[in-house]
């Protein structure tokens, strides 16, 4: 039994279809046609206590509304979802004590306050017993350097350090569960590093379960053990990060500095095993799979064509390899079969 | 529970705080206010030299004084800060607080209450030093002015609350608010005491809730209602708090509902 069980969820949203112009208006205002949008399409989940789960995906894939969902802000339309043993959409007050949450730029610190005082009111809400407050306050304090923070109103700090403190405030309760919306969006890459390095921490120590939405994928790739990709409110992955680049990026990237071409060598290579990514006077940019050919292979079928001067080779990032997925590359693998259209 | 909402109440009150200009000018404001009613009346009962709606100049003096020091506990209040929640998705924090949005904005609203006591013995003191205020005849008329006052506390809760979850559906509570703060103003006996208006407003404003805020508790001041009146007067404030209260609960309940199924 996990802390998180979802079965079968589905999402959908009434959208109201307009109609244009005057007469448009008024009929909509009498007999308004709605469209239905379906943005979780019945999905299945099964998170352990202690999980990193990195949940991505593109922007209206329906991560939020799924997160909506197992906080209890949102009602299913149809499934289950089962966190810590209760239904949050009807427990939801009570749920919420064995929760934590980041929704972006959206903060619980007081605008106008001390960052303290608003951790002295999360301790009262929370009913944080002293010794726990206190050591947690410690404990954070050092982790995210908030020393010189805590006594300063929450209106003169930096994005950086607001997020900081909004951080240390969602797990000063020690809650079982936090989920982590796009918590570094638009930080700085130290700030990052630090908070990445705190929910790993803090995650050791008290085995917090953590959700983590994010389109830096730097925080999957450093933070989370396993990845859940959703796209068009289906999961298309679930997994262990390593497995996913094992199945998804399974192949180099190689750059040529190259020079005296003879001529176009995407349209004379036998293109079959290397794939070319990008083409100039001077450049050369392929991606070619490990088990199918090796470098010198490669650059014997190259080097044909032209001069080759320098190489520089990578193994592919979980963002080359999303970006790949979101423009439709792997369409065509065994996971997801039916829409091959997209596929080059 | 009861410490959370001491400690929120706790937080708005020093969030206030902050600004210690926000004190001068709100008491200077209420000041300002004052000084125009009593120059009103003090013109017109040289003109008559009789009563006016039973009460003598240094009584009309009283109750507008009175009446600037209790306005603020009337007028201020959350449903701004509850509109504003609604409108930039901040009550999707709120509602993953570990007590009710209710609970949550009446700790709120304490704090806010309290700056507005603090705002309103500062203008007392300091219009008593200018005119000459009648005091109540005794120590059990002020217990009963208090009494009242503190019960007007949730009913204008309730009342802020109603109006602030209208913003749920029209996202704009400008209009409410102007429509509540006019019917409190008038019924409560802001503007003028209620006994000079005519006898069918009268009628109304004894149904309504509004009349306790203000009228009543400077009229138990001035000693112009019969003490024994005041178990009727409790009993009318706490059918009217139960009645606001399910009021504002019903709409809340849908409110959420919309906001959980169709999204902030």
């Amino acid at each position: 039994m996990g802390i998180i069980e979802v079965k079968k969820l589905v999402k959908e949203y009434k959208v109201i279809q307009k109609e244009k112009g005057l007469l448009g208006y008024f009929k909509n205002l009498i007999h308004p046609k709605y469209k239905k949008f379906t943005a979780v399409n019945n999905i299945n989940i099964n998170i352990e206590e202690g999980e990193l789960v990195g949940y991505i995906g593109e922007n209206g894939a329906g991560k939020s509304t799924t997160i909506k969902m197992l906080t209890g802000l949102l009602t299913p339309t149809s499934g289950e979802v089962i966190v810590n043993g209760l239904v949050p959409s009807e427990k939801r007050i009570e749920n919420n004590k064995n929760i934590g949450a980041v929704f972006g730029q959206k903060t619980q610190l007081w605008w106008d306050l001390p960052v303290i005082e608003s951790f002295r009111l999360i301790k009262k809400m929370y009913k944080i017993p002293e010794n726990e407050y206190r050591k947690n306050l410690k404990r954070f304090t050092e982790i995210l350097e908030l020393e010189d923070l805590l006594e300063k109103q929450v209106k003169n700090l930096s994005l950086g350090q607001k997020m900081r403190c909004e951080i240390a405030a969602t797990f000063m309760h020690n809650p079982k569960i936090v989920y982590l919306d796009e918590p570094t969006i638009g930080l700085d890459v130290l700030v990052k590093e630090n908070i990445r390095k705190f929910i790993k921490d803090v995650n050791k120590e008290k085995n917090t379960t953590v959700i983590l939405t994010t389109h830096d994928l730097k925080d999957i790739e450093d933070v989370c053990n396993r990845i859940i990709l959703l796209d068009k409110g289906q999961i298309i992955y679930d997994g262990g990060k390593q497995e996913f680049k094992d199945i998804y990026g399974n192949y180099v990237i190689a750059e040529f500095i190259i020079k005296e071409k003879k001529q176009s060598i995407k349209e004379s290579m036998n293109l079959d095993i290397i794939h070319i990514l990008e083409e100039t006077e001077k450049n050369l940019k392929i991606k070619f799979k490990h088990d199918e050919t090796t470098i010198m292979k490669v650059m014997d079928e190259i080097s044909k064509y032209c001069t080759i001067e320098d190489i520089h080779m990578k193994e592919p990032e979980l963002e080359d390899i999303l970006k790949d997925i979101y423009k439709g590359v792997h369409t065509n693998d065994k996971k997801y079969d039916s829409t091959s259209e997209n596929a080059i | 529970m009861i410490k959370s909402m001491i400690a929120l109440a706790k937080m708005q009150f020093s969030q206030y705080n902050i600004y210690k200009s926000n004190f001068y000018l709100f008491t200077l404001n209420r000041i300002v206010e004052v000084i125009v009613y009593i120059f009103v009346w003090q013109a017109i009962y040289n003109q008559t030299g009789e009563l006016a709606g039973g009460f003598s100049i240094n009584q009309m003096i009283t109750y507008y004084i009175l009446s600037v020091t209790i306005s603020p506990l009337v007028h201020w209040g959350i449903n701004e800060d509850i509109a504003y929640s609604i409108r930039n998705g901040q009550i999707n924090k709120e509602l993953l607080n570990p007590i009710s949005y209710f609970k949550y904005y009446f700790g709120i609203n304490l704090g806010e209450m309290g700056f507005a006591l603090v705002v309103g013995f500062a203008t007392f003191i300091i219009c008593s030093i200018f005119w000459s205020v009648v005091f109540p005849s005794s120590l059990g008329r002020f217990m009963m002015f208090i009494v009242v006052i503190l019960l007007g506390i949730p009913i204008t809760f309730f009342l802020q609350m109603i109006v602030g979850i209208t913003g749920f559906y029209t996202n704009s509570i400008w209009g409410m608010k102007i429509l509540r703060k006019a019917v409190i103003s008038i019924f409560a006996g802001m503007i003028a005491p209620i006994t000079l208006f005519p006898n069918w407003f009268q009628k109304l404003a004894n149904i309504l809730p509004f009349k306790e805020l203000i009228y009543t508790p400077i009229n138990i001041w001035l000693g112009q209602v019969p003490i024994n009146d005041i178990y009727f007067i409790i009993i009318k404030q706490v059918i009217w708090a139960i009645i606001l209260y399910s009021i504002a609960k019903i709409f809340f309940n849908h409110a959420v509902k919309k906001v959980t199924i169709n999204g902030g």
